[in-house]
């Protein structure tokens, strides 16, 4: 028997156990049987023993549940059978918890044997234990803006990275994914917080990982919650790293019990959706004449209009696949616990030739050494392999030496010009009437399918010649021991590590495959890229209870963090094709090799921190932390910066005269400050370098031979930059009403990034390199919003239950100053060089930039009566002066739109009946603009559409807002002709399971059986013409819609079983 | 039941260990912040040795192949805005670069902003040799010939700024203070007076000619030509004639056969007096990096075929002048490598300078080994004849004519021409020699006086064409210090 004495400490068990977890948690979800070692066992008290089980809602035993006798320090803990004995006098009411159950107390009235059944567990209880950084808290306890999604809501979607499944779940979190195999989704928490390093940090286990590194070595089987800390106030015990939120990652860890084996799986395919229609070769012959015949080219060049019709999309796409496969085990003892998982995943996408397939291993363990010292470990493995598509980023490799892959990666087009090596941009410009092969079986040659048609490929043999094949392996691990001494005293050293490493082959076999698609050199390209990430951490917790009125928790702690990365690319020529067996550089020519070496990303942080939580009579609760930081990214005078927050909590219902409320079942007002430093900022900013490029070779003599060329070629602030900031102020708002069943939240807030690294526009003249501008503390801008999040419960009884969820946010992004007062240009596109965004004060930052339109002019004196009058034609885009000095030029430019949505929602909804659920998930976006660039890269060949087809202008008044079939000239400046509405509302998941009843898992001898179906994005409504409205980019280049990858759907069949 | 009671003395004794370990890291942790860049040596670092010397020089000459320093950019300043190129590539391809055609860019158009800068980063890489390698310690002969190599190369990047913009700001030291980094512009006459003494430095200390290790870099006849040129320019006609005199002492001749000139075997020949050197080097495809000759060559079958010759330019070669040949190519015929230029190009005419054969490696891009052309010997002549001619020294000036005419299979001009007529025979030589090489065809029109009469048709507005607008967002971020050129 085991009895346990909390000495001076008259709280709940629940908040014992929160306590310690707090202390020894470190963002991990702390076992519930850990509170059967950790807490001091005294002798036993008076009073008479009680004893009894403790199972949850199936009636499986729950061990390390707590027992304790109200107003006493007297408790117990359950055995792995859920069986716990205690001391009590006979009129005592016991306090049965349980993390994440809802208490229960029941008055023995004299028994000695007492039964609980803890109902089941309720997302978004109040009870819930949130992850915060370096501990738990109770979710009614917390003072900041923290938003947590269980494992249970994001398993059985069929997305391969756990942030997609995230899209529409959290208000003000706004999540872009792309349908590429392996591409990481864009996420952004209340809005565009910084210029460089946008994305939130990721911390998994405690473990942080690198900047820009995403989350798909991880099966979101693995995961048991996922906290997005929004304010600042929360997110400020993470510092410089934290500026654009933080994420927290808590792996699911083994409890004691018996072994539980589950697995989980699901296949299905993947399609294209909203489909743009091209035109085709009919629609497009007659467009090409009708632009022959405006711009007096011979009628003796005009295409035939019975000309045989190419669908390139459908030429270079199919129908994709997806498996999934996942087997775990987990259990223990009460002084061991494990869990392991492995997992398969296998995506063929919906380009041809491009796949994508991850496995992952994951093991954790958590050991009880002593009575007071603990050690664990988890460790997630990832391998990663993928067959990549020509010019679009490899799934493994990544952006990684993107530019190098872009040179080799579709060898030598001498022909193609300015047109991309992307193969979905090929297929959207390659006009209809090339065929992909001819009746010869040589492939269509897109330089004589007609006169003056201008630049494209031939798509089919672009993808037929691409060999390209990526290989990955990532490890995220974190290994602690833990010291509980001196009552309330937590010590715990850990030591995560990050580690990825990826290599990428490319072979391009020499061919003259078309007349603008001639291959040299029997090419091979390898490269590897490297990084690592180790931290050191420490942390000191107090948490200690005086009274009934007063709680504390204290902690101290210091991280140091090491970080580089470094990539290597080289190539040969001559290697003979062979397959990968002879892809090595030593078949290659002697004398045709060429290495590249990126210059290293190596950079150290060392921190200190403290945290407080004060808590009086549950009632008014303190948050305050404080974080200082180094990094060797800043000269030594500005290195270290210091990141103070405060959060402050009232829990009004908690006040006596609120007690009696038939309104409120809980009302907490909570406002919260806190100030953030972002290290996400390019190493060394302000440190004058030499640069040694391959460019700057000199070549010199007979025969001609190269001569390393290096120089002073950048320029560097004038003075040394310092921290870029972010201070935000939140004020939220959580009620309960109707028995708990509608909880809502609400936020505000906002953040204003001070300080913040923005190029510097320079002049030209000094003759620097980087003259768009260098990296500077240049600019204030702000993010201003609203949140909103409200769900509904119907009550548990019955055979037919519900929940609805709603997350709603608006968010308003602009830029309040720059130091020089100049604008910073961005998104040039690949013709001409126009600029299409700008970021301008009192702008959003990456506003669309260009002409406004006024129709299409007409007739020839509608032009002459224009500015436009040495330039345009009839159905030509008419452009407003709108400075009114007769000359149209950029100085006419004005704000188009905007790149950042202002309103984000979801609505989730999830219905059982009996033995079915069912699950629907609806997503969108509101405030948005695209600049659909998709339309105007062409390249003299005209890439038409059928919409463009339908609405030209083919005479006077024949339509005064589609162009005439000439579009080219002045027509392909940015305008607001190409700036369009990115609102869409989406169908984003729809699930619908079916759950075997005992009698059929009993004779399976499963706990658990359950079929289902899903369809991912079967439904996106849209006005957007492109190919989806999901465009992202980077901040001051975003929503520039150029050569997308389509929107998929995915529908699957799955299956959990569980033993 | 059991019992665990713990010391404190025990408790503490692990935690002390680990807070010492933290304690430690927090003292050595100003070691640990500090990180050196990677892969990219500090400046101060730098310009330590003759090494540091040659690659910096070296950088300035690899600056000149660089597509923002001799494609689109500079065609746009200075062959687009001449008679003797249409556009090319097919219609829509470019359509912007017809606003310098037609004398339709505004400043805010982006092409000759680009040359703006391409030109003053040419500039700032030779003004860091200038500043830093005569403090360098190594062999003096070699470091002043380093010096007037980047003196070269300096005043050819100002001489192609103040021809396209007039005066325009001089930096003559790498900038630094504020102040130096916004200057206000200078006068057209203070450029002038820096490209000629800068290429009077650099001729007293290059060298006439060079080992076969480095063929290619500036020489004396190289600086003392564009010297030649520059004075031309200022009409300070005795001081190009004295200038271009020093050049036909040096050795240089011109090679029998025009065609031969431009072809690959024919880079760095006698008659050559500065190419920018561009090589393909295998596997290093950044810096085989020059568009120079893929931009214009035959659309699709080679290249872009953009800056096709003008009908106005095919006419105005004499019947039997073998530099036609030379100079345009037509479709539907074969070169003499046995290329067979495709009917089904885009333009009926291009530009033969910059055709490279289909047998040359393409390991990197079409052309990419085709040196481009700055200044021949031929050219020195014409310089020489042009100068005599106006000092009166008809007899001088016919020679030098009269040899490039020969040498195109053309008779020579007769004695007894007037000083205008020989001065517009010189001109007109100028343009069939030089055509489609480098770009000196507007500027000469606007040196001459010419180009209102000769561009009309085109747009060309006297009092205003002559130069381009200054940028504006330079002028913007110049906080106004920047002013404008007339009627922009």
């Amino acid at each position: 028997m085991k009895v346990l004495h909390f000495a001076g400490l008259t709280r709940t068990p629940a908040r014992l156990v929160k306590g310690l977890g707090l202390a020894v948690g470190l963002g991990a979800a702390w076992p519930a049987h850990a509170a059967s070692w950790s807490i001091r066992q005294a002798p036993a008290q008076a009073g008479t023993p009680i004893t009894g089980r403790v199972v949850d809602e199936k009636g499986e035993p729950l061990p390390g549940a707590n027992v304790v006798v109200k107003n006493t320090n007297v408790g117990a803990a359950t055995n792995l059978e859920g069986q716990y004995s205690i001391n009590a006098p006979a009129g005592a009411t016991l306090v049965f918890s349980f993390v994440g159950y809802p208490a229960q107390e029941i008055t023995l009235n004299g028994r000695t044997s007492i039964d609980v059944k803890f109902a089941a567990p309720q997302s978004q209880s109040l009870n819930d234990v949130v992850v915060v950084g370096y501990g738990t808290q109770s979710k009614r306890e917390v003072t900041g803006a923290i938003a947590s999604v269980k494992g249970a809501e994001l398993v059985n979607q069929a997305s391969q990275n756990p942030v997609s499944s995230l899209q529409g779940k959290v208000a003000g979190v706004q999540i872009t994914n792309s349908g590429a195999p392996g591409a990481a989704p864009e996420i952004r928490v209340r809005g565009v917080g910084a210029l460089a390093g946008v994305s939130p940090l990721y911390v998994v286990d405690g473990t942080l990982l690198p900047q820009g590194t995403d989350l798909s070595f991880l099966n979101q089987d693995d995961i048991a919650s996922l906290e997005v800390l929004k304010d600042a106030a929360s997110a400020s015990i993470y510092g410089i790293q934290a500026a654009n939120g933080v994420v927290l990652v808590t792996t699911k860890r083994g409890t004691a019990g018996a072994t539980r084996i589950s697995y989980n799986g699901f296949g299905g395919v993947q399609t294209i959706t909203n489909r743009v229609k091209l035109a085709n070769a009919q629609q497009y012959a007659q467009l090409l004449n009708e632009k022959f015949a405006l711009t007096g080219i011979d009628p003796s060049n005009n295409l035939p209009l019975d000309l045989p019709s190419t669908d390139w999309l459908k030429e270079i796409t199919r129908t994709g696949s997806t498996q999934n496969h996942q087997l775990s085990l987990s259990g223990g003892t009460d002084r061991a616990s494990y869990s392991f998982s492995g997992s398969y995943l296998q995506q063929k996408g919906i380009l041809q030739n491009a796949d994508y397939e991850r496995i992952t291993a994951r093991l954790q363990t958590d050991f009880a050494v002593t009575d007071r010292i603990k050690v664990g470990y988890s460790a997630s493995f990832a391998n990663l392999n993928s067959h990549d598509s020509p010019g679009l980023p490899s799934g493994v490799f990544g952006n990684y030496g993107i530019g190098d892959l872009a040179n080799v990666g579709t060898g030598v087009i001498p022909n193609l010009g300015l047109l991309s090596p992307n193969v979905f941009a090929q297929a959207y410009v390659a006009p209809p009437v090339l065929q992909p092969f001819l009746p010869s079986g040589r492939y269509g040659d897109p330089a004589f399918v007609g006169a003056g048609l201008g630049s494209f490929a031939n798509p089919r043999a672009t993808l037929d010649y691409f060999v390209q094949r990526s290989q990955g392996q990532t490890l995220v691990s974190n290994a602690f021991a833990a010291l509980n001494f001196a009552k309330y005293f937590n010590l715990r050293t850990s030591v995560g590590i990050s580690y990825g490493s990826s290599r990428f082959y490319n072979y391009q076999k020499a061919d003259s495959l078309t007349s603008v698609q001639v291959y040299r050199g029997n090419t091979l390209t390898k490269g590897t890229s490297q990084n690592s990430q180790v931290q050191w951490e420490n942390v000191l917790t107090y948490d200690r209870s005086f009274g009934t009125d007063h709680h504390l928790t204290a902690l101290v702690g210091t991280t140091a963090l090491r970080f580089h990365s470094e990539q290597q690319v080289g190539s040969i020529n001559g290697v003979q094709a062979g397959g990968a067996d002879s892809y090595y550089f030593n078949l290659g020519t002697v004398g045709t090799a060429s290495l590249a070496n990126n210059p290293g990303d190596l950079f150290t942080i060392f921190s200190l921190f403290a945290r407080v939580n004060y808590a009086y009579k549950e009632r008014y609760l303190l948050t305050a932390s404080f974080r200082r930081d180094g990094s060797s990214k800043y000269i030594q005078a500005n290195r270290f910066g210091n990141f103070p927050s405060v959060g402050l909590g009232w829990v009004v219902s908690e006040e006596p005269f609120m007690k009696g409320s038939s309104v409120f079942d809980f009302l907490k007002v909570r406002g919260s400050f806190g100030l953030l430093g972002n290290n996400n900022v390019p190493n060394n900013v302000s440190t004058s370098r030499v640069t040694y490029a391959p460019y700057s070779t000199g070549f010199f003599g007979n025969p001609s031979t190269p001569v390393t060329g290096a120089n002073i070629d950048t320029q560097v602030p004038p003075s040394a930059t310092r921290w870029e900031k972010a201070q935000e102020y939140d004020a939220g708002l959580e009620m309960r009403f109707f028995q708990n069943r509608l909880s809502a939240e609400f936020d505000f807030y906002n953040r204003r990034t001070l300080d913040a690294l923005f190029p510097v526009p320079v002049l030209s003249s000094p003759g620097y390199v980087n003259s768009v501008g260098y990296l500077d503390n240049n600019a204030t801008f702000q993010n201003q919003g609203v949140e909103a999040a409200l769900r509904w419960t119907s009550a548990s009884t019955g055979d037919f239950s519900y929940s609805l969820g709603f997350t709603g946010a608006y968010n308003q992004n602009k830029l309040l100053s720059t130091l020089s007062g100049s604008p910073l240009f961005a998104g040039i596109l690949p013709l001409g060089g126009y600029r299409t965004t700008i970021s301008r004060v009192g702008a959003p930052v990456g506003a669309f930039f260009g002409y406004q339109t006024a129709g299409i002019f007409q007739t020839t004196q509608e032009i002459a009566d224009s500015p436009q009058s040495a330039t345009a034609k009839p159905g030509d885009l008419r452009f407003v002066d709108t400075n009114g000095d007769g000359l149209l030029d950029a100085r006419d430019y004005v704000v188009l739109g905007n790149p950042n949505p202002r309103f984000t929602y979801g609505l989730n909804m999830n219905f059982r009946y009996k033995l079915i659920d069912l699950q629907v998930d609806i997503q969108g976006v509101g405030g948005v603009e695209i600049f659909n660039a998709q339309r105007l890269v062409r390249v003299g060949n005209e890439s038409y559409t059928e919409d463009f087809y339908n609405n030209r202008w083919t005479g006077p008044g024949t339509s005064n807002t589609t162009p005439s079939a000439d579009l080219a000239g002045r027509n392909l400046d940015p305008s607001s002709y190409y700036v369009e509405k990115g609102d869409y509302i989406r169908l984003r998941n729809v699930q619908l399971g079916f759950n075997f009843p005992k009698s059929v898992t009993s004779s399976l001898h499963a706990q658990t059986l359950r079929l289902y179906a899903n369809a991912q994005n079967p439904l996106t409504l849209t006005k957007y013409k492109g190919f989806t409205p999901e465009v992202g980019g980077t901040p001051t280049f975003a929503g520039v819609d150029l050569n997308v990858y389509p929107l998929t759907a995915i529908y699957n069949l799955g299956i959990n079983i569980g033993f | 039941m059991k019992s665990i009671t713990i010391t404190k003395r025990r408790s503490w004794l692990p935690a002390l260990a680990v807070l010492g370990l933290a304690l430690g890291a927090i003292s050595s942790c100003s070691k640990f912040l500090e990180v050196a860049p990677q892969g990219q040596p500090l400046t101060t670092q730098f310009f330590q040795n003759q090494n540091d010397a040659s690659y910096a020089v070296a950088s300035c000459y690899a600056k000149m192949r660089e597509y923002n320093t001799v494609a689109f950019n500079w065609f746009s300043v200075a062959v687009y805005p001449g008679d003797d190129v249409d556009k090319g590539s097919t219609p829509g391809d470019g359509d912007y670069l017809n606003d310098y055609i037609y004398f339709r860019f505004t400043a805010t158009s982006g092409d000759h902003e680009r040359i703006w800068t391409a030109e003053y980063q040419q500039i700032n890489l030779c003004n860091q040799v200038i500043q830093n390698v005569p403090g360098i310690s190594m062999d003096a002969t070699l470091r002043a010939r380093y010096v007037g190599e980047a003196q070269f190369l300096r005043a050819l990047a100002y001489f192609n700024l103040v021809r396209a913009f007039g005066g325009v700001p001089l930096h003559t030291k790498p900038a630094e203070t504020a102040e130096e980094l916004n200057l206000a512009r200078a006068t057209r006459e203070e450029v002038y007076a820096l490209l000629i003494s800068d290429l009077t430095t650099a001729a007293a200390n290059l060298p006439a000619a060079y080992g076969t290790a480095d063929i290619g870099r500036a020489t004396k006849g190289a600086a003392l030509t564009l010297l030649a040129k520059v004075q031309l320019y200022q009409k300070n006609y005795a001081a190009s004639l004295a200038a271009s005199n020093q050049v036909l002492t040096l050795g240089y001749s011109l090679v029998p056969n025009f065609y031969e000139m431009f072809r690959i075997r024919g880079e760095n020949g006698p008659e050559s007096v500065f190419e920018v050197q561009c090589t393909t080097l295998p596997g290093n495809c950044d810096a085989s990096n020059s568009y120079w000759a893929l931009s214009q060559a035959p659309r699709p079958q080679f290249g872009w075929g953009f800056c096709t010759p003008t009908a106005d330019l095919e006419n105005a070669f004499e019947p039997g002048d073998q530099r036609k040949a030379g100079t345009i190519m037509y479709r539907g015929t074969t070169t003499p490598e046995g290329d067979s230029i495709s009917l089904q190009n885009s333009n009926e005419r291009y530009n033969m300078k910059a055709y490279v054969p289909n047998s040359v490696t393409k390991a990197c891009l079409y052309g990419a080994d085709q040196n481009i052309r700055i200044l021949r010997y031929a050219e020195t002549l014409l310089l020489n004849a042009e100068a005599a001619n106006e000092l009166g020294q008809t007899a001088k000036a016919l020679d030098g004519i009269n040899q490039i005419r020969v040498r195109a299979g053309l008779a020579p001009l007769p004695g007894g021409l007037s000083q205008e007529a020989l001065r517009q025979a010189i001109w007109k030589e100028r343009r069939v020699e030089l055509a489609l090489e480098y770009g000196d065809r507007f500027f000469d029109l606007v040196r001459q006086g010419r180009a209102a009469t000769v561009l009309r048709s085109r747009g060309f507005v006297a009092g205003k064409n002559e130069v381009f607008p200054i940028p504006l967002s330079q002028i913007q971020l110049s906080g106004g210090k920047l002013t404008q050129n007339p009627g922009y």
